[in-house]
């Protein structure tokens, strides 16, 4: 039985799938969903009737794609037949910079260090006491601190007058205190480490945090210095704080009110008139510093 | 410029981590602008533009006093402000008539922009046909053989993909592949100057054809618009270079010790390690083990045992 002569009349009835009489072959870029087409336009066409050709070369180009696109491996997935794509070709330029790596907190170090993998837990955890599914952590849940039981009894080391609902108030309220603690010396520490090992993060590795403790502390002193000369009597006669440093040597010098040599006066109160309005009439603003310093803001 | 915003609950906290800079980045974001003054085919043009770039699009229906070729400087407060990183600005002048500016910022920072100017537009509702549904992922066509050489026609492709090319995924659904946008570019001019671009955007439908792969026939929804390039500003290459970056956790990951040979055969490369031949365990054979003088007398005195055994089993 000779079934081709069907077959021919069958696919005489469909317009082909194939497209003729491209000299260059296209450019795929599947990642895009594009197609380059280098073939030159037929430019009388253009001319005569443009919408029609125009519409022609796109259905002809859109057939090309598309017959690639059908030849990607596909999977089913619940959207229905999805086609895999390939990695983009053409490079598009992001709209922010990469993301600068953030320093490693103390917790995060340590758990590094000794190997501790974070596994995830699942939210919901049965409890006994109740019979049920709660929370492992937050509103209802079972790790509660215990504040809201009706019940509690007195310790055995604990003062019998003493209130023990509020004394876990206060435990808790210590707890978040000392979390909070804990969190605003990471984000310091991880301020100065970032800032200090600019060479690194350029590379794009995790700023060293070692030092950072050491420069965040050096820095304080550095403050405290500083505001302490900013008094009047440079520091000399602030009230001590345990555990303060010691300034050494400071002493202010006076000048006597009236002085035999005016010269001294004058070349003194001049140094201070140039410093302010500028020398023979200056710009005031030192223009290579100010460059360097909105270069270094940027 | 900006006030710097302290999140004092969830909620905003959540949105400015989404702002921040990620490996895998968001859409971007296009904010439709038009200029102090503007015509209708340029109206029409920013609306349908708009319309194509939905969800991820801001309309200022306002008119701004906004030059970008001579300052910027608003188009970095717009971008801020509204973590936008495309823009389209629309205007209408004796000098330059219906005017479409496209521009690009990075970090919040004009990184380039281009002019174009219609010379004749055709909104989407003069089409009477069936437009494809908001937010669909399209295909691209770059026709004519201009698109790689000249920089205005570059820096145009460049655009065009990333204000339309949506989220880049790894995968696709078939019947979600809707329309297609077509930009052909037209012939040189005689002076030499480029000449102009026709973008045509079209409904992709899918007809039986006898084979596995379907039949395209493809329907103009518009927005078309014939356009002429005008002015432009290049990136500076430095900052490109930058933008053009690419995190290490995205690089394509290569695969070693694969590959193909001759015959088109994949061959595949094991690398075992070093192996101690006398400690190999195989089949043992006893005929072929080692003899020493001790094994010898053994074996001769159970050859004699055999052969008694046998004497008495042949009386």
């Amino acid at each position: 039985m000779d079934v081709s002569g069907v077959l021919e009349a069958h696919k005489q009835k469909f317009k082909s799938v194939s497209v003729e009489g491209k000299v260059i072959p296209l450019e795929y870029d599947l990642g895009l969903l594009t197609a380059y087409d280098q073939n030159p336009i037929d430019e009388a066409e253009l001319k005569k009737n443009k919408d029609e050709y125009l519409q022609s070369l796109s259905r002809d180009n859109a057939q090309l794609l598309f017959n690639e696109i059908f030849q990607l491996p596909t999977i089913s997935d619940d959207n229905g037949v999805m086609a895999m794509l390939p990695v983009p070709t053409t490079l598009l330029p992001r709209e922010k910079p990469l993301p600068k790596p953030k320093p490693e907190t103390r917790w995060e170090k340590f758990a590094k260090a000794k190997g501790i993998v974070n596994r995830k837990k699942e939210r919901m955890v049965f409890d006994d006491n109740t019979g049920e599914y709660k929370p492992r952590w937050g509103y209802k849940g079972i790790n509660d601190d215990g504040s809201k039981d009706w019940i509690i009894e007195v310790p055995s080391g604990a003062n019998p007058m003493e209130d023990q609902y509020e004394a876990r108030r206060e435990a808790k309220k210590e707890r978040i205190d000392k979390n909070d603690k804990r969190r605003q010396r990471n984000l310091e520490e991880a301020a100065v480490a970032s800032k200090m090992d600019q060479k690194t993060v350029n590379k794009g590795e995790r700023p060293n945090m070692d030092n950072a403790r050491a420069m965040k502390r050096k820095e304080i002193e550095n403050q405290i210095l500083i505001s302490k000369n900013s008094t009047a009597s440079a520091g000399k006669f602030d009230e001590a704080i345990k555990g303060d440093l010691k300034p050494k040597g400071i002493k202010r010098k006076f000048e006597p009110n009236v002085t035999a040599d005016l010269s001294k006066e004058k070349a003194g109160n001049m140094s201070i008139l140039d410093r302010v309005v500028g020398k023979n009439g200056e710009d005031l603003v030192n223009v290579r510093k100010a460059i360097k310093a909105t270069k270094s803001r940027k | 410029m900006l006030r710097t915003i302290t999140p004092r609950n969830a909620r905003v906290k959540r949105v400015l981590k989404n702002r921040e800079a990620k490996t895998e980045e968001n859409i971007k974001t296009a904010i439709f602008i038009r200029g102090s003054q503007t015509s209708q085919i340029v109206n029409d043009a920013l609306a349908d533009l708009y319309m194509l770039k939905k969800p991820y699009a801001v309309n200022f229906t306002k008119k701004n006093q906004i030059h970008p070729f001579e300052d910027h400087s608003n188009l970095q407060f717009f971008s801020q402000k509204n973590d936008a990183s495309l823009f389209v600005i629309g205007t209408h002048s004796k000098k330059r008539p219906n005017t479409l500016t496209f521009a690009r910022m990075f970090d919040h920072q004009l990184l380039d922009m281009m002019e174009v100017s219609i010379e004749k537009g055709t909104p989407m509702k003069d089409f009477k046909t069936p437009k494809s549904a908001i937010g669909m992922k399209p295909c691209f066509m770059f026709n004519g053989d201009m698109w790689d050489q000249n920089p205005h026609y570059i820096m145009f492709k460049s655009m065009i993909l990333d204000f339309y090319h949506g989220q880049t995924v790894d995968k696709v659904a078939l019947a979600g592949l809707e329309y297609v946008i077509s930009v052909t570019s037209g012939p040189m001019t005689s002076e030499g100057k480029p000449g102009k671009i026709y973008l045509r955007t079209y409904t992709i439908v899918l007809k039986r054809s006898g084979v596995k792969l379907p039949r395209i026939e493809l329907v103009e929804m518009g927005p078309s618009m014939d356009m002429t390039f005008g002015r432009m500003t290049e990136a500076k290459p430095d900052v490109w270079k930058q933008s053009l970056r690419v995190p290490k956790e995205l690089k394509p990951k290569k695969k070693k010790n694969i590959t193909k040979d001759v015959m088109g055969d994949t061959v595949g490369r094991i690398h075992l390690g070093k192996q101690d031949f006398d400690k190999i365990q195989t089949r043992k054979m006893k005929g072929l083990k080692k003899r020493t003088a001790s094994t010898e007398d053994d074996k001769d005195s159970s050859e004699k045992k055999q052969r008694v055994n046998e004497s008495d089993d042949e009386e």
